[in-house]
């Protein structure tokens, strides 16, 4: 209770500094949808090449995008990490953190929020809404629900690898370049996973669960029952990644060793 | 030109200094070269050829335009920016020597790096892992030399501009971002700038873009013929050229908006 | 009295890598580093009662900041026993927090962005302060620190006297019985050094409140410290009163003369040839200074001597100051505590 209210403090604090810098939310926001529309070349591009990959055609491929864009939303808004080293480590922010009588993590989470991402979840959306027309999916009553509960799963994935990573920090002089890079890797897991050999498949699916955030879950909405057993298990390997990494980040602040030392 | 030198070794040793990134780089490049290939693999399904690439030639077109990225990547413009807007410039100004020389310079320093502990260990490793084909005739080798320097200094002349207009906006992380996802797709580095539909191929002829990946990787891969890879090489000349211009006005302005706001 | 502080055979030690030289070196670093162990602090033991303001001294990387930080909870010690407040600062960490109040000169507390009351506001859900506890401990504090009309100001637009009133408010909010102040008074001017001690006396009078303090302006430490605990290469080399130690080590005094005329220094010399005295020039402001031991009759006896010799425009009779005794003790490496 006393974490949900502290959330909406922080939250009415965060709309009031954003409303200072509007200019840097909507440059911000077209730099996402710019982002996302190249994402969308390259697959349009691919396509011009050829008919199926590997027997997924262009519009499912697109419909996959869409809902990874969702997941992928959440977990920006939520979990605005990426430089967590320099910001909290290397100049020593943690030890204000550490004085406060709120969970560290969730203080960070809270100081870091970046609401203005969610806007990228309705591009993910209406990306998925066409994509789901040209393939004549209907949608069932339960689909909604599983939705959220699938993207909710997704984000903690995404959120459990980038707060693992951000851990490295406690224990070795890492910079922030190495969680640039892994955007790159996440995104492998918006392609249906069996283009890629056993040991790819291995790893997105269960060292870097990125395909939990985009072909499994997307799989059940495009009727692929092949698929199922990897979309329920979504939430679970979410809930999963999620606790690993706040267990592994509890060992990590015992190892903090602050600042300027 | 001493201080200028000395630079690139300092950065050399910084690079030296941070291990863990060292590993996971090459572990991600690796990732990101094999996820590739899968992809492409699955692109090109059964077909011999698409635009005149062999699938063989196309996992070496990936491999080489990471392995290349290594070298012309860095950081500049984020830099830029931050000790632009943690007032560090001023004092930068101050120092005998010339900023931007001192940060291309820096850039350089890292490419070596990665190109001598990165991007070699990389290609050999990934040449027994994956069906690539090596040319072996010295003038390729010798063009892709040359034209891998030629895309350092276009990629870090874009960067130097990114960095620049931090004097002029509040906040360009947005348009950082904007650039690094506009040079991965248009430079080549995600697919070669032939399978664009022709409309947007011509565009991009005159972008300069496509001088920071495709070209060394083209003529690396022998995508290109003789006379091909001549001119290639001779627009990307022309870009480093052309784009010094437009560097060296904003950095006028932006000197003089430093001096009358002192920072 | 309880003890508030209770901290036995406390160490942190800290891996210090060292790099080879040369880029061949630099390159076997990548395989195999140097390192050597450091203990930033060392076995020490410090107890503080209730109500105690303490000095905590040391020079940079003496291993102040390093001791606070596993005061506060910030910190897990190599090992060592440590309670504060009955508590283990970084095993009850959030439970623990609750109890102190953290002031880091160097570093805000508050954020950057918004309006001083907005977050005091956010600190007050924070630390779950009821709305009369804070109107009636606020009140007060707000009007004490003078900082009525920077409230509705971003922190980015303070300077770092209004910032650091602010700080200092904003560690009290939850009127905690135990503070810890990290160099509070680094780059201040005079008037607002002042206003901050008066008001870290009157808080502790007031709410009995523990105080521990580190600084490098031994002025602040005079103001408000009856104790100080010393602190040299991780190991604690003093722990008792400011004033004894003044006594032990303050023994000698300091006699400033300026005079009408120019003088030199070797004139000067020779009419207290003899006597105990050494001398030292100013060159700034042509002052004289007699260094030499606190006895009565020495002292007359060397002023009726440079009296008798030259005109005299001004005489001042200084004790040593506590930076001299300060340094003394540094140079000596150890107080034998008696």
């Amino acid at each position: 209770m006393f974490y949900l209210s502290m959330f909406f403090q922080y939250l009415s604090q965060y709309l009031k500094t954003r409303l200072q810098y509007r200019a840097d939310v909507f440059v911000e926001f077209l730099s996402d949808l710019l982002s996302q529309a190249i994402n969308l070349v390259f697959i349009l591009v691919v396509f011009g090449h050829t008919d199926l990959l590997n027997g997924w055609n262009r519009d499912e491929i697109i419909f996959i995008y869409g809902f990874f864009l969702v997941p992928f939303a959440v977990f920006s808004a939520f979990f605005n990490i990426w430089d967590f080293n320099e910001r909290y480590i290397v100049k020593g922010e943690l030890d204000r953190i550490l004085t406060r009588p709120i969970h560290s993590l969730f203080q960070i989470i809270l100081e870091r929020l970046e609401l203005e991402s969610l806007l990228g979840a309705i591009t993910g959306l209406a990306v998925m809404f066409y994509a789901g027309s040209r393939l004549g999916i209907r949608i069932d009553w339960y689909d909604p629900i599983l939705f959220i509960i699938f993207v909710i799963g997704g984000a903690l994935v995404y959120g459990g690898v980038f707060i693992m990573l951000a851990c490295i920090s406690f224990w070795a002089d890492a910079r922030t370049s190495l969680m640039p890079m892994m955007y790159n890797i996440s995104n492998y897991g918006r392609y249906p996973v069996n283009i890629y050999n056993k040991l790819i498949r291995f790893v997105l699916t269960w060292i870097l669960p990125f395909a939990f955030v985009g072909v499994y879950p997307a799989a059940f909405f495009l009727d692929k029952e092949d698929w199922y057993w990897y979309s329920f298990l979504t939430p679970f390997i979410g809930v999963l990644f999620f606790i690993l990494s706040i267990w592994l980040w509890n060992q990590g602040v015992k190892k903090y060793r602050g600042a300027g030392n | 030109m001493d201080k200028y030198i000395e630079m690139i070794r300092i950065r050399f040793l910084m690079m030296l200094a941070y291990r863990t990134d060292y590993y996971t780089g090459i572990l991600i490049y690796s990732i990101n070269i094999g996820a590739y290939y899968f992809l492409w693999n699955a692109i090109y399904g059964g077909k011999e050829q698409i635009e005149g690439l062999s699938v063989v030639q196309m996992t070496t077109y990936v491999a080489v335009s990471w392995m290349a990225r290594a070298f012309y990547f860095n950081n500049l413009d984020r830099e830029m920016a931050q000790e632009i807007m943690e007032g560090k410039v001023a004092i930068e100004l101050i120092r005998p020597y010339n900023y931007l020389g001192m940060k291309t310079m820096q850039g350089l320093g890292e490419g070596i790096f990665r190109l001598f502990f990165f991007s070699t260990p990389g290609l050999i490793i990934v040449y027994f892992v994956f069906p690539i084909q090596f040319s072996w005739e010295p003038r390729v080798w010798g063009f892709f030399a040359i034209s891998i320097v030629l895309s350092f200094l276009i990629n870090t002349q874009l960067n130097l501009l990114t960095g620049i207009t931090t004097f002029f906006l509040y906040n360009n992380a947005g348009l950082i971002r904007a650039k690094r996802v506009v040079i991965d797709l248009f430079s080549g580095l995600l697919l070669p700038i032939s399978f664009f539909p022709g409309w947007a191929q011509s565009i991009m002829k005159f972008l300069p873009f496509q001088g920071i990946s495709y070209t060394p990787s083209m003529i690396f891969t022998k995508g290109f013929s003789h006379q091909q890879a001549i001119a290639a090489i001779g627009q990307q000349l022309i870009w480093v050229i052309i784009l010094i211009l437009p560097i060296y006005v904003l950095w006028r302005v932006a000197k003089k908006q430093l001096i009358i706001q002192g920072g | 009295m309880e003890n508030v502080i209770e901290v036995k055979k406390l160490r942190k030690e800290f891996k210090a890598y060292s790099s080879r030289a040369g880029l061949k070196g630099a390159f076997r670093d990548l395989f195999t580093r140097n390192y050597k162990i450091v203990p930033a602090v060392n076995d020490i033991n410090i107890t503080v009662k209730k109500g105690e303001m303490v000095g905590y001294i040391g020079e940079n990387g003496a291993g102040k900041s390093t001791t606070i930080k596993m005061l506060t909870g910030i910190l897990t010690p190599t090992s060592g026993e440590i309670i504060v407040n009955g508590m283990n600062p970084h095993k009850e960490r959030e439970k623990f927090v609750q109890t102190i109040g953290v002031v880091f000169g160097q570093r805000s507390q508050l954020w950057w962005d918004i309006a001083v009351q907005e977050s005091f506001r956010l600190l007050k859900k924070v630390y779950k302060v009821s709305d009369e506890d804070y109107e009636q401990h606020m009140q007060h504090v707000i009007r004490t620190l003078d900082i009525e009309p920077l409230l509705d100001k971003p922190v980015r637009k303070l300077s770092l006297g209004q910032r650091m009133r602010c700080e200092l408010a904003a560690a009290l909010i939850h009127n905690p019985p135990l503070l810890f102040l990290d160099e509070p008074t680094i780059g201040l001017d005079v008037l607002v050094k002042l206003k901050i001690r008066e008001f870290l006396k009157e808080i502790n009078e007031k709410y009995n409140t523990t105080i521990l303090l580190t600084t490098h302006d031994l002025s602040d430490i005079e103001a408000l410290c009856e104790r100080v605990v010393m602190l040299d290469e991780g190991k604690v080399i003093y722990d008792g009163a400011l004033r004894e130690l003044k006594e032990k080590w303050g023994d000698q005094k300091e006699l400033h003369f300026q005079f009408l005329k120019k003088v030199n220094i070797k004139t000067v010399q020779n009419v207290t040839s003899g006597l105990p005295v050494e001398w030292e020039v100013d060159e700034k402001d042509q002052t004289f200074i007699a260094i030499l031991e606190d006895r009565d009759e020495l002292i007359s006896q060397v002023i009726a001597k440079v009296v008798a010799a030259f005109k005299i425009k001004d005489v001042k009779i200084n004790e040593t100051s506590t930076e001299e005794i300060i340094r003394k003790i540094y140079e000596k490496g150890a107080v034998e505590v008696g």
